[in-house]
């Protein structure tokens, strides 16, 4: 039968099944991982419908209250956090795209500077370090530097005749905290991207920038910086398009479920999991509905602008 | 760098070892922190604060952790070593065979396998359904598998490790084919062996993202017997960070146990121990990896 339908020479015309039994070996391969993004990434779709409905264990998720937009309607209103935990969540990301390139491009920039081979080596995997270890074990590195009686942090303030601060009851200070932890963590691993990027440049025109006198810094700006800006991007547009995407293990790592600075810290996602205990199922599913809605537009726009800048290079 | 270097040039220079020197100098000097406090004893941090020089140096603490909780720090270990294993086996076969596929060109319908991936990336459900569906429909509630199975399948490792077998020139996959060989024989003894480097670094991501995971702990697991060593360490921290910040009375103490200043920094050191031992020679490979997969994206 299929040396048959090989000779029609019609390619095209062959159906779906044909195609799938012809590479069931490799379709077969692929049935496991999309298993499990079914049954992790699909099927939790049907539960957004609780956004829209007052839910009660009892009456199951489509047997409950229809109540329209009322959960995202509170969100917005004065009672709630919502605009708090939005503005917190845009201001840390804000903060975390803007460090996060401009500290890793200065490490791959001044690393590429370094002759010395050893010194590169060890510096280089002394920085690898923060990506190693989880949020929590940062948390207890700062914790050790911010604690109000035994930390590093009052010590160093104490040399300069500065009253200790109480840092854990002090909300002011926890998004800069927060943001240079982040920048901390994230620098030596993002700095890899861009000396891999670096790598890939033309050697001929450093040379040629010598003959005509150029000194280091002028080929720093004038060469690499520019040649970088593809790379710092698409960086920047796929983390543009998570800005309101933050990092939970971040803050609760970080800060705990520590009601003092929850004011200041709380994130969307975060706020998300504080909801699902106080607030109800509900409203917290309305919150990350919304997350995600505008977390779709943002990264279609991202991949959009990313197509213009790029010759048609999307981010995907 | 040639001898006649001018003024600026130096000064470049200079300033690249002074500021990367200092950075790294940041990055290690946290570990080496809590690395000092742990071995300091308790009296003397009390009264000195923490330094990167061990105070009236002690194993003590360690000895103190072994004998209170030893048991459940060895549990824990056992959680998180065994979460790590099969994570981390489990996520390079599932992501190996569907970046394999995809790589394939002549795939007719890859590009909807890999549009079915994408999308999980750019849309989600959220956290709320995600959890009642795996708390009510898969049972995940103080399950050892909350741990290992949603977090199996990484679309961007599967991503990466795509971008490496691409690189793998499809004639080989040919011959191999007219030898009668089938994808997965293919795929397990062609692709896999050409992509050791690809798939150590995927699977120190993995092992890296088991190893460091709380997250779900936090959210499936109230059994003490299940908690992963981070979600143990979660704990003692967040235990006494409600304390510093004034919540709980420092009175009314008595039925919480308060670990003391050096016992927290010798439980991190015991949860991030294999991670020190480990690091510098795999970090190697990891960046490595990581560039070719950089560049090639």
């Amino acid at each position: 039968m299929i040396a048959a339908s090989e000779n029609t020479g019609k390619k095209k015309d062959r159906g779906v099944l044909y195609e799938l039994r012809r590479h069931r070996i490799l379709y077969l391969m692929c049935v496991p991982g999309l298993i499990l993004l079914v049954m992790f990434c699909y099927i939790p779709f049907a539960g957004v419908w609780m956004a829209f409905t007052d839910f009660n264990v009892v009456d199951g998720i489509f047997g409950s209250k229809f109540v329209g937009l009322d959960n995202f309607k509170y969100f917005f209103s004065e009672n709630s956090m919502g605009w708090k935990v939005t503005y917190n969540t845009l201001v840390i990301n804000f903060w975390g795209i803007v460090l996060g390139i401009v500290v890793p491009v200065t490490i791959a920039i001044l690393l590429n500077e370094i002759r010395g081979k050893s010194f590169k080596k060890l510096t280089q995997s002394m920085m690898f370090f923060p990506y190693f270890i989880s949020w929590v074990v940062v948390g207890a590195i700062i914790y050790g530097i911010f604690s109000s009686d035994v930390g590093v942090a009052n010590g160093i303030l104490g040399w300069f005749g500065i009253e200790p601060i109480r840092w854990y009851s002090e909300p002011k200070y926890w998004k800069e905290i927060i943001i240079l932890a982040n920048v901390w963590k994230w620098s030596g691993y993002s700095s890899i991207i861009y000396l891999a990027a670096m790598s890939g440049f033309d050697g001929s025109l450093y040379e040629a920038a010598k003959v005509d006198g150029a000194n280091k810094l002028q080929q720093i700006f004038r060469l690499t910086v520019p040649m970088l800006k593809p790379t710092v991007i698409v960086l920047t547009l796929l983390n543009v398009g998570r800005i309101f995407y933050g990092d939970f293990g971040m803050i609760y790592g970080i800060v705990g479920n520590n009601p003092v600075l929850s004011e200041e810290v709380t994130i969307i996602d975060t706020y998300v999991y504080q909801s699902m205990r106080t607030l109800g199922f509900s409203y917290s599913t309305a919150i990350g509905l919304l997350q995600s809605v505008m977390g779709l537009i943002l990264i279609t726009l991202a991949n959009g602008i990313s197509k213009k800048v790029n010759d048609g290079e999307g981010l995907f | 760098m040639t001898k006649n270097a001018t003024l600026p040039d130096r000064l470049v220079t200079g300033f690249a070892y002074l500021f990367i020197s200092l950075f790294a100098a940041m990055c290690l000097y946290p570990l080496l922190l809590t690395l000092s406090v742990s071995f300091s004893s308790e009296q003397a941090i009390a009264r000195n604060g923490y330094s990167v020089i061990p105070q009236a140096f002690t194993t003590d603490t360690y000895r103190y952790i072994f004998a209170n909780s030893g048991e459940r720090i060895l549990r824990s270990y056992g959680i998180t070593v065994l979460v790590t294993i099969a994570g981390t086996l489990g996520g390079l076969l599932l992501t190996g065979m569907v970046a394999y596929a995809l790589s394939i060109k002549k795939l007719k319908y890859r590009n909807v396998i890999a549009f079915i991936c994408n999308f999980t990336i750019i849309f989600s459900a959220g956290l709320i359904p995600w959890y009642i569906v795996n708390v009510n429909y898969y049972g995940f509630k103080n399950s050892i598998l909350a741990l290992i199975v949603p977090s199996l399948f990484n679309v961007w490792n599967m991503f990466l490790l795509r971008t490496y077998f691409a690189q793998i020139s499809p004639s080989l996959y040919e011959a191999a084919e007219v030898d009668g060989a089938n994808h997965f024989t293919i795929f397990w003894r062609i692709a896999l062996p050409l992509s050791t480097t690809a798939m150590l670094t995927v699977g120190l991501m993995y092992a890296l993202q088991y190893w460091n995971d709380w997250w779900h702990a936090l959210i499936f697991v109230n059994d003490r017997d299940l908690f992963p060593l981070q979600y143990f360490l979660y704990n003692i921290l967040s235990n006494v960070n409600a304390i510093s910040s004034g919540r709980i009375p420092s009175g009314a103490s008595g039925s919480i146990t308060l670990p003391a200043e050096t016992v927290k920094m010798a439980v991190t050191i015991i949860t991030i121990g294999p991670i020190l031992f480990l690091y510098p020679f795999v970090q190697k490979y990891f960046v490595q990896g990581i560039m070719t997969g950089a560049v090639k994206e």
